[in-house]
């Protein structure tokens, strides 16, 4: 059985302290929260297990991430979230590319607010707007910050969910990264990072939920995308084909699944059997069985089994990873 | 407190009793709040930070500060900005570039799931080698220079290592395409399905190989890769990567080769004795079947009832017989004929 108190206090322990090891992440701390916050929504428990107190410490550390102008307003391209904390206090980082927002970490900030009950009231709209349209390339696709060759798909899912959230989209030229992700569907019907790369569960995710985001889904062949999302299940999902099964692509083929309108064809006996192979006795799940849990696959997992059982888990959004009350609260996410 | 590390029998003193740092006045990080996925920091990587962030506070462009930067990312490869700062300094400091390479090749092995490590090695190629440079040249004289060689030869090793590492053959890609490499390209896939006929990265090669450098897809060429998938299917019939590979290709380029040519040859397949049974077995044989028919209902009218017929049929097989568990989607499927 699912263990819910388990998994609660297990998100409840990372939230409060992770080993060393974890030293690795500390630039994508800002993910690892929103993760812990989405496994406590994913039960329905964030009232139960965070204090009022806790939830404004909360909600101020986060804030405490957002990048404010510099004193000649000369960083506009370095605004929006930091991944955590270790970039150090603001003020007195001179060189401005070393204090640096990211689009991952400001989807996940904003993620986490809105989990948090915030208003949002704080964000710095026009900022994170203006340094996302900086971050859009020729190609259509979109960096997570300057000065990086890096882009793909997971920043473009990140633009999109950002500006779905803020209800802004003129950050984001919408034609140009639709004909990109066009460009990510590869010949057997999956979709991946660049042109002619290796299909990819994740990719998958990325752009299916950006083109939901962006009411466009129909810009890629559904029928043979689901038809290979659906094939990356034996038990558990796989995220290439001859890979093994990974906890996580519950969640990043199960929710493109979703959105492609093949809810009823997915076979939730068998992600429920490998989400229990997964789970840990001290709560968590690992990545494949008999690993140690950490927080994505916790909560990807969770998520990615709270779609076939929406009545013993938190209904979820899939195009925002959010709990489909909150969603419909703000009038956000696809229309599915 | 910051303790004396004995690493193979030398003294590695903390950054704060070291003459060199003596000017440097560490940085520490701020934290305002509890429940926020603290990390336990190992001391002496909360040290390298608090030093690494003094140094990053004013950009200061120096050795140390490149060394720092390794030792840090080393650690923590996310560090987006360090790495920009790193890239920064690489280039002020007119840094050895190779160096550069054999270090990130020590840090590819440290971390394989890294994204911004491939990226960083990206550029660093190309700050040693312009692609505009190499226009003109042959392929042989191409594959010749040592940069080139030696990235080729960093991959092969790359992927003997972990022969489906993503970002590798993301890499790969890019050196391939940059550098005009493609004539050597498909002898190299062919070795690495060799090695592993369920290796999909190696499959997915194959079809940038053949169709990425621009090059149309010759009959011959198309006759070529359905006798070459045909004869890998035979090694491992219930191996979902040439199927996936074959109808891709055809459905994208040749569509009617897909009833006139790959038809014929797998039923035949299937009739044969000798790979009847797991033909018959296998879900991605009929679900073959159903692609193929569609395809040849969609282009010949004359065909169109009995090609839907049998696609049907090749759903019922899939739906009651082998492929249980997406037996809703063979039904869904048959829906849509």
């Amino acid at each position: 059985m699912l263990n819910r108190d388990l998994h609660i206090r297990y998100f409840k322990r990372c939230l409060e302290m992770l080993p060393a090891a974890m030293q690795s992440l500390d630039a994508t701390r800002m993910t690892l929260v929103q993760l812990c916050l989405v496994g406590l929504a994913v039960f329905d428990a964030i009232d139960e297990a965070l204090t009022g107190d806790d939830k404004h410490r909360m909600i101020e550390w986060i804030y405490a991430q957002q990048v404010p102008a510099n004193a000649n307003n000369s960083n506009t391209q370095y605004r929006g979230f930091r991944g955590g904390s270790l970039f150090g206090p603001h003020g007195q980082i001179k060189y401005a590319p070393a204090n640096c927002g990211n689009l991952a970490a400001t989807y996940s900030a904003l993620c986490a607010l809105v989990l948090l009950g915030d208003s949002l009231e704080r964000v710095d709209k026009p900022a994170i707007i203006g340094a996302m349209r900086q971050l859009q390339q020729e190609s259509g696709c979109f960096s997570p910050h300057p000065h990086t060759t890096e882009r793909d798909p997971r920043f473009i899912y990140c633009a999109c969910a950002v500006a779905e959230i803020l209800g802004d989209w003129s950050g984001i030229d919408i034609d140009a990264a639709v004909a990109y992700i066009q460009r990510c569907v590869c010949y057997d019907g999956g979709v991946t990072q660049g042109e002619f790369q290796e299909a990819h569960g994740g990719h998958l995710y990325c752009c299916v939920a950006s083109l939901a985001l962006m009411r466009r889904l129909d810009a890629i062949p559904v029928d043979r995308v689901l038809k290979w999302a659906l094939f990356r299940q034996s038990d558990g999902y796989n995220g290439r084909i001859n890979k093994a099964p990974d906890a996580c692509y519950a969640f990043w083929v199960g929710a493109s699944v979703e959105m492609m309108g093949g809810h009823d064809l997915i076979d939730a006996d068998g992600t429920f059997a490998f989400l229990m192979k997964c789970q840990s006795k001290f709560g968590g799940v690992a990545k494949t069985p008999g690993e140690y849990p950490d927080p994505l696959h916790s909560a990807l997992g969770l998520v990615g089994y709270s779609f076939c059982r929406p009545d013993q888990l938190q209904p979820m959004s899939p195009s925002l990873l959010l709990p489909l009350s909150l969603t419909r609260a703000r009038s956000i996410g696809s229309a599915l | 407190m910051v303790q004396v590390i004995e690493s193979e029998g030398v003294t590695i003193l903390p950054l704060s009793q070291q003459d060199e740092w003596k000017d440097v006045v560490p940085l520490a990080q701020e934290e305002t709040a509890t429940m926020i996925c603290p990390i336990a920091y190992a001391e002496d990587y909360k040290e390298k930070m608090d030093y690494l962030r003094a140094l990053m506070a004013k950009g200061e462009v120096s050795q140390r500060a490149l060394k720092l930067t390794s030792d840090v990312i080393e650690e923590n490869p996310g560090h987006y900005t360090a790495w920009v700062y790193r890239k920064r300094l690489v280039h002020e400091l007119e840094t050895s570039m190779e160096d550069e390479l054999l270090w990130v090749a020590e840090l590819s092995e440290m971390q394989p799931k890294n994204y911004q490590l491939w990226h960083h090695r990206e550029a660093v190629v190309e700050m040693l080698l312009d692609p505009q440079s190499v226009q003109g040249m042959s392929q042989d004289e191409r594959v010749a220079i040592p940069v080139l060689r030696r990235e080729l030869g960093f991959l092969a090793e790359s992927l003997d290592e972990e022969s489906k590492n993503f970002h590798a053959w993301a890499y790969r890609q890019w050196l391939v395409h940059t550098y005009g490499l493609w004539d050597q390209e498909l002898a190299f896939v062919s070795v690495k399905i060799d090695e592993d006929v369920r290796n999909n990265s190696a499959w997915n090669q194959r079809y940038f190989s053949l169709i990425a450098g621009g090059s149309s897809l010759s009959a011959e060429v198309v006759e070529h890769e359905l006798a070459y998938t045909l004869e890998k299917i035979k090694l491992a019939p219930n191996n979902e990567s040439p199927w996936s590979f074959i109808v891709g290709l055809l459905l994208r380029h040749a569509p009617a080769e897909l009833y006139q040519s790959l038809l014929p040859q797998i039923t035949a397949l299937a009739a044969d004795e000798e790979y009847l049974s797991a033909i018959n077995g296998t879900p991605f044989y009929w679900a073959t079947l159903v692609d193929i028919y569609e395809q040849q209902a969609k282009d010949v009218p004359e065909k169109q009832k009995e090609a839907i017929e049998l696609a049907s049929s090749a759903c019922d097989v899939l739906a009651t017989e082998c492929d249980l568990p997406r037996q809703k989607y063979w039904r869904f499927r048959q829906t849509q004929l």
